[in-house]
């Protein structure tokens, strides 16, 4: 059995080991690297298996199905990751996200011209933010997550990991909707993620 | 650069990626025209990423990893050429995509005197999305809806009662908000609308169309 080299909890504070990933990425695109590659699936299989079955509405099957669908496309799209303007991690995260998206959409038979990578591409910095202050940002909603009260976790977990939209989140812990939203948005102020605030509606 | 946005709901929904296709297309197009917005999504995923990076990890057998490593010669890594540098004001990609061509090229159906409108066809079952092009200082009939409508501005800009929009901005407007759209005097305005039930006329003069505009989702 292959186990995650972390485990569960929160991967360092010192950024090392996103940086370690970021080499795996650049190996890869650079000479289909194999080592490198076998590296990246003993950390993240285990993570997107447990992805694919938060909120268990995935068989074993597909969620077997979803590890390597995702991580095959890790080894193909190692070329578009740009360690100056991503995390590793995040890039694995949305890679993953899309894959499920895309799955579900199969399984509900969507007959749609578009694809998850269409409609959520994986974003790259505008600016040449310096890393470091990319860096310091990621670091702070890890720590910060830590801080959060349960009932906020929860959500953000039910959203994020599991897929609700906040109506079903609400319709799940039988919460009002207002109250869903409110959770996100306090946890998201307490993770100081700056939206802009002139918005509409 | 827009002046209004997606609120805090909608884009957390956008990154986490459980917002329904058809409202995802158009917030992704209004990233096209959003720095902010687009920061904003880059944190949100970071959010996700913790989230991701903190799991429980499951145990994946040693069999996966040869059935990957033996896939990897039929999927070599892809090339990638430099990125293009986005333009602001260029065409959103994701409507590129859906409509193969220019906005001219589209068949546009003329629903009023200054008001045609085209369906584009994104899939899901549960919106319509169309483009809506408004004849310079023409406008929209009052209208007022059963559901929800996202708006955002492709080209020249629209005001009603509450204020002006400009390219790139993005609305949000709720069941039974009542407005008349009028398009800015300068040039043309053309805007995509997602909406998940009719439009209503409410006006007197236009209040016989309403059969006629059952929403054309999928």
């Amino acid at each position: 059995m292959v186990e995650s080299n972390e485990g569960n909890g929160w991967s360092g504070g010192s950024g090392r080991r996103t940086d370690e990933w970021s080499e795996c990425l650049t190996l890869i695109a650079a000479n289909e690297d194999r080592a490198a590659f076998t590296r990246l699936f003993r950390h993240f299989a285990p993570l997107i298996k447990a992805f694919a079955l938060s909120g268990s509405n995935m068989s074993a099957t597909h969620a077997d199905e979803l590890v390597q669908e995702t991580l095959l496309k890790v080894w193909q799209k190692a070329g578009a990751f740009n360690p100056e303007k991503a995390a590793a991690s995040t890039w694995v995260y949305t890679i993953a996200r899309n894959c499920r998206t895309d799955m579900f959409r199969r399984l509900q038979k969507f007959d749609t011209p578009l694809s998850a990578d269409d409609v959520t591409p994986e974003q790259e910095s505008e600016e040449p933010f310096s890393q470091l202050q990319s860096r310091r940002r990621r670091e702070r909603v890890r720590e910060m997550m830590k801080e959060l009260p349960p009932d906020q976790a929860q959500i953000l977990a039910k959203v994020y990991m599991e897929g609700k939209s906040h109506a079903e989140a609400a319709g799940e812990l039988d919460l009002p909707l207002g109250t869903v939203k409110s959770r996100v948005r306090l946890a998201l102020q307490k993770l100081q993620i700056q939206v802009e605030s002139y918005s509409y509606g | 650069m827009a002046k209004f946005h997606p609120e805090i709901d909608l884009l957390t929904e956008y990154s986490a990626g459980t917002l329904p296709l058809a409202q995802a297309a158009c917030v992704s197009a209004h990233l096209n025209y959003c720095a902010q917005c687009h920061r904003s999504i880059e944190q949100l995923e970071d959010v996700g990423a913790a989230l991701f990076d903190g799991l429980q990890a499951e145990a994946v057998g040693e069999a996966q990893l040869d059935a990957v490593l033996a896939r990897l010669d039929d999927a070599p890594p892809l090339r990638y050429a430099k990125p293009e540098h986005r333009e602001v004001g260029r065409t959103p990609g994701i409507l590129q995509r859906l409509m193969s061509g220019q906005y001219t090229d589209l068949a546009w159906k003329k629903v009023t005197k200054s008001l045609s409108i085209s369906y584009l066809k994104t899939g899901d079952p549960d919106f319509e999305f169309a483009l809506y092009h408004i004849k310079a200082g023409g406008r929209i009939p009052e209208h007022t809806h059963h559901g929800s409508e996202m708006t955002l501005i492709l080209e020249g800009g629209f005001s009603d009662a509450d204020g002006s929009y400009h390219q790139g901005d993005f609305l949000f407007r709720q069941p039974s908000d009542v407005h008349a759209p009028t398009a800015l005097q300068s040039e043309d305005c053309i805007c995509l609308a997602v909406l998940d039930a009719p439009l209503k006329f409410t006006g007197w003069k236009y209040r016989w169309m309403n059969p006629f505009l059952r929403l054309r989702a999928g």
